[in-house]
């Protein structure tokens, strides 16, 4: 899925963009933060650390091969304000990740509280995102 | 058909119009008095609002001495209009983010007042600065350090900070720019209400840029509700984080 037409959610989140700091406390430059982009694999490992937790999955492409992906996220604490914990995705986890992927086309994504609408969505419809919960 | 409305039931629906305004108005609009607050007191968890600058000072900086241009142009930032992948952003290998930078990061931080120090607790890699508020003076000859040495007083509802003795290995912000050993920085907080205090942060360095820097005027709000987390920056588990995504996203060529 790629949202590359104005639709209304796009101009939604282009217009929380505008609002919202960017929070990745280094730069997200690798990644293409103007894309969400869907995959959709099972979670292989789920790396609570900082400043950088990451969230792995194997993906099938096109070909039907089996690809690796790494998504980076937000560290803990940001997580945990977000309502997440280290038990949030477990291996085995099947899910649906809205990412920014790398611009270079390696397997590798941005999904945190920098870029709005990215998010987790589980097998069973529930959902993650990376936004503060507690009302700042 | 006319509705009668019995007294009883006048004042149930009076009370009950008298509440709704009372939750749809804001009190200082109602000509209640604005939440007391102590100026002297800045206790509690706070993070920098979203403003010029981003996570920096900003880029309204000074011209740069001819030292200072050649440390901009070797500083290789992710962030700002210089941002490319990679870079060489010191905080990359978990190195101290340091003073002022950490003020403009994307963390929370708690301000602890006690006798003789106020005290910041910053969550971005679980950091203490300490500024001496016990009258001592700066020293004249300070180590080198990468939060320096600060010293504050009372300037009547302003808390002054002054800072010295930094190390040249941090940035000011997110976007590269530089600083020196020479740095001196005078920072001005002062609370206008109950959720607002106004922050001024100017930087000196002679051998960095031409002039003095005032920075954008910033405000730091509150963050009701938040407790200070761990956030370390662990080198050994950045190794890996970038051995596994920053590197490979950062790789041109593919």
């Amino acid at each position: 899925m790629k949202n590359e037409r104005l639709n209304p959610v796009f101009m939604v989140l282009a217009i929380l963009l505008m609002c919202i700091p960017v929070s990745a406390h280094h730069g997200n430059s690798a990644y293409d933060e103007q894309a969400r982009v869907s995959i959709k694999g099972i979670v292989t490992e789920f790396v609570w650390t900082n400043p950088h937790s990451q969230i792995y999955l194997d993906v099938k492409d096109k070909s039907g091969k089996t690809v690796n992906w790494g998504v980076e996220t937000n560290s803990p604490a940001i997580l945990t304000r977000a309502g997440w914990t280290s038990r949030s995705v477990k291996p085995g986890d099947e899910v649906t990740i809205i990412m920014c992927p790398a611009k270079n086309g390696a397997p590798v994504a941005y999904a945190g509280s920098g870029d709005p609408g990215t998010k987790v969505i589980f097998s069973n419809g529930k959902e993650l995102d990376f936004q503060d919960k507690t009302g700042k | 058909m006319k509705i009668q409305v019995g007294g009883v039931m006048k004042i149930f629906l009076l009370r009950t119009i008298a509440t709704l305004a009372a939750l749809a108005v804001p009190p200082l609009a109602m000509g209640q008095p604005a939440v007391r607050f102590d100026a002297h007191d800045l206790s509690g968890v706070w993070q920098l609002a979203s403003g010029g600058g981003g996570q920096g000072p900003g880029d309204n900086f000074p011209s740069l001495t001819p030292w200072g241009q050649a440390r901009y142009d070797s500083n290789k930032p992710g962030y700002g209009p210089r941002a490319a992948p990679g870079g060489n952003d010191p905080i990359l290998k978990c190195d101290p983010i340091g003073f002022p930078r950490i003020m403009f990061a994307i963390w929370p931080f708690e301000i602890i007042q006690i006798p003789g120090r106020i005290l910041m607790f910053f969550e971005g890699q679980h950091t203490l600065r300490e500024i001496w508020m016990d009258g001592r003076k700066l020293p004249s000859d300070p180590e080198q350090t990468w939060y320096g040495y600060s010293v504050g007083k009372w300037d009547g509802d302003t808390l002054v900070v002054e800072t010295t003795g930094f190390n040249e290995k941090t940035w000011l912000g997110a976007q590269g720019q530089p600083h020196s050993d020479q740095m001196r920085t005078v920072e001005r907080y002062r609370r206008v209400d109950a959720t607002t205090i106004q922050y001024n942060l100017t930087i000196v360095d002679p051998k960095t840029y031409t002039r003095t820097w005032e920075t954008e005027p910033r405000l730091i709000k509150p963050r009701p509700g938040v407790e200070i987390l761990e956030s370390f920056c662990v080198a050994s588990e950045e190794e890996e984080f970038a051995r596994r995504i920053r590197q490979p996203a950062a790789q041109t060529g593919k």
